[in-house]
């Protein structure tokens, strides 16, 4: 014990004087050669992110023989899509307008429910208890993945497409409740005190003080939600949640893959359009964010 | 109505390595028209925030007409204030944000829908009194500074207040603009013996409007009195 306690005390003197060696080597490169130093400081930094790439790497096990003998398989995958079987263009239309609904009552949920989770989790409006169980409530719903919240629902209240509306829900809150509360927290801090001043209750303030800041920066964020839950929405009829993913799993496997395309392609110009939408609109309502708090 | 300042100190900063206000004592009768003046972190705009209780005390008590005031409460019904650069909600038009100056006298259910059109009338009125009718209805964020600091005085008025705390209501404002306010200010004071507190930087501008200067520096007050020869007093002192 007493040789164990000896060796113990051999061992924190010898880490103090090759720290104390560690920062007198590290001051002299700082001050007397700071170029050497800015050199060293690169140097590392490339070391380092190239260890973390070869760490990742040799986690995957990439077998590179086998990627190149399964080139001819994905040739043959992708050959047999085309060409796309249009017979079954209208219930790819009806199956698109179904994700369509499901992305929009979906992000309607999400953006309901994210609301008062983003005001209780904003670092300038709740109490420093309530924003721990807030933060930790939104990141407890990120970190479940929208199959599993798919499945979930698929179990609750059957195939189709309202457990696919259900899951998208839930699995928005995950994501606005963060945008909104980051849009919340960048509100200016004055315009929040004058009111206070004036007598606002809590509530007034959040109607007239922040909801108005907020709102443009909100929008663009539903916005940009909305388009990403149609995506989602696909992924999600693979466990039977409704959608144009259901039908497309089913004609894949079904080693129906002309069908398949045409549902992809079908997927591929709404995407595209609402893409291009949803962009327009967020610019607009950025640019209007953007004047009313430059200048501050 | 006075206000008064019994040894006041506000919490340690450790930017400035010292207390913000340390132990400042002082009495504004009603009807005074004072300005606050000092370089950057004497303390003047932190002063102006104690009085409505935006900043808690470390030390001492603020009274308002002999009543030693909670500093948790943030609303002193008697008192408004002026922020610099106005700190209106520029998202919303000019009248809305003067009608945010009633959400005190109102209930949340009462505005959940909007003002009672007898406020929207006398928002409208002091807007025209102001000379920014034609700008009720437009987003604030469109006005000029001088325009946005004309609407954030109508919020204060509408709260028909005795006493209105001004916290640098000319910074950043052209030259026009700024005498706008300053002069809308003595007005105020001359017409509606409101008692005015304005922070500035301009001896001049001091001089000119104010009837006292308090003069801060690193959260002392060295000079308090008249405002006439305020340069000579200052370099003497």
């Amino acid at each position: 014990m007493m040789a164990n306690a000896i060796t113990y005390q051999k061992f924190c003197k010898l880490v103090k004087t090759e720290v104390k060696a560690m920062t007198k080597t590290f001051k002299t490169l700082t001050f007397k050669h700071p170029l050497l130093f800015k050199l060293v400081k690169q140097l590392l930094i490339v070391l380092a992110v190239i260890a973390v790439y070869a760490w990742a790497l040799q986690g995957l096990q990439v077998d590179l023989k086998l990627l190149k003998d399964s080139w001819p398989y994905i040739v043959d995958f992708i050959t047999r899509l085309w060409p796309p079987d249009l017979s079954i263009l209208d219930i790819a239309i009806v199956r698109l307008i179904e994700t369509i609904q499901m992305s929009i009552w979906g992000t309607t949920i999400g953006a309901i429910l994210s609301l008062p989770l983003a005001v209780v989790s904003a670092r300038n409006l709740a109490p420093r208890w309530l924003q721990f169980c807030a933060n930790f409530l939104q990141n407890v719903v990120r970190s479940i993945p929208s199959i599993v919240l798919g499945l979930l629902f698929v179990a609750a209240t059957g195939l189709g497409a309202p457990a696919g509306t259900l899951a998208l829900g839930i699995y928005t809150i995950g994501y606005l409740a963060k945008f909104y509360q980051e849009a919340i927290e960048s509100v200016d801090p004055r315009s929040i005190e004058s009111l206070q001043v004036c007598g606002a209750s809590w509530l007034q303030i959040a109607q007239y003080g922040i909801l108005p800041q907020v709102l443009p920066l909100g929008l663009g964020y539903t916005l940009y939600m909305f388009e990403y839950n149609i995506r989602a929405a696909s992924v999600l009829g693979v466990v039977g949640a409704g959608g144009i993913g259901f039908e497309l799993v089913n004609y894949i496997k079904g080693f129906e893959y002309n069908k398949a395309t045409t549902m992809m392609l079908v997927l591929l110009v709404v995407v595209t359009a609402i893409d291009a939408l949803s962009s327009k609109l967020r610019q607009r309502l950025e640019a209007s964010y953007r004047f009313t708090h430059k200048n501050k | 109505m006075t206000i008064e300042c019994e040894k006041i100190t506000t919490p340690y900063s450790n930017n400035l390595n010292r207390p913000i206000l340390n132990n400042i004592s002082c009495k504004i009768e009603q009807g005074e028209f004072v300005s606050l003046l000092g370089l950057n972190g004497a303390g003047k705009s932190t002063l102006l925030r104690s009085i409505v209780g935006l900043v808690p005390l470390e030390k001492g008590v603020i009274k308002v007409n002999g009543i030693a005031q909670n500093q948790k409460q943030k609303h002193r019904p008697d008192i408004a204030m002026l922020f610099q650069g106005g700190g209106l909600i520029r998202q919303l038009s000019a009248i809305e944000n003067v009608l945010c100056g009633r959400l005190g006298s109102l209930s949340a259910w009462q505005t959940l829908w909007g003002f009672p059109k007898r406020d929207r009338r006398l928002a409208l009125e002091l807007l025209d009194r102001l000379g920014l009718k034609e700008h009720a209805y437009q987003k604030t964020a469109y006005l000029s500074g001088g325009q946005q600091q004309r609407v954030a005085i109508a919020r204060a008025l509408i709260q028909n207040p005795r006493i209105l705390l001004a916290d640098e209501p000319i910074t950043g404002l052209d030259i026009l603009a700024a005498k706008q306010v300053m002069e809308t200010l003595a007005e105020l004071h001359a017409q509606q013996g409101m008692t005015i507190v304005v922070v500035l930087h301009d001896l001049a501008l001091a001089a000119a409007y104010a009837q006292r200067a308090i003069v801060l520096e690193a959260g002392r007050i060295i000079y308090d009195g008249k405002c006439h020869n305020l340069p000579e007093i200052l370099q003497a002192g």
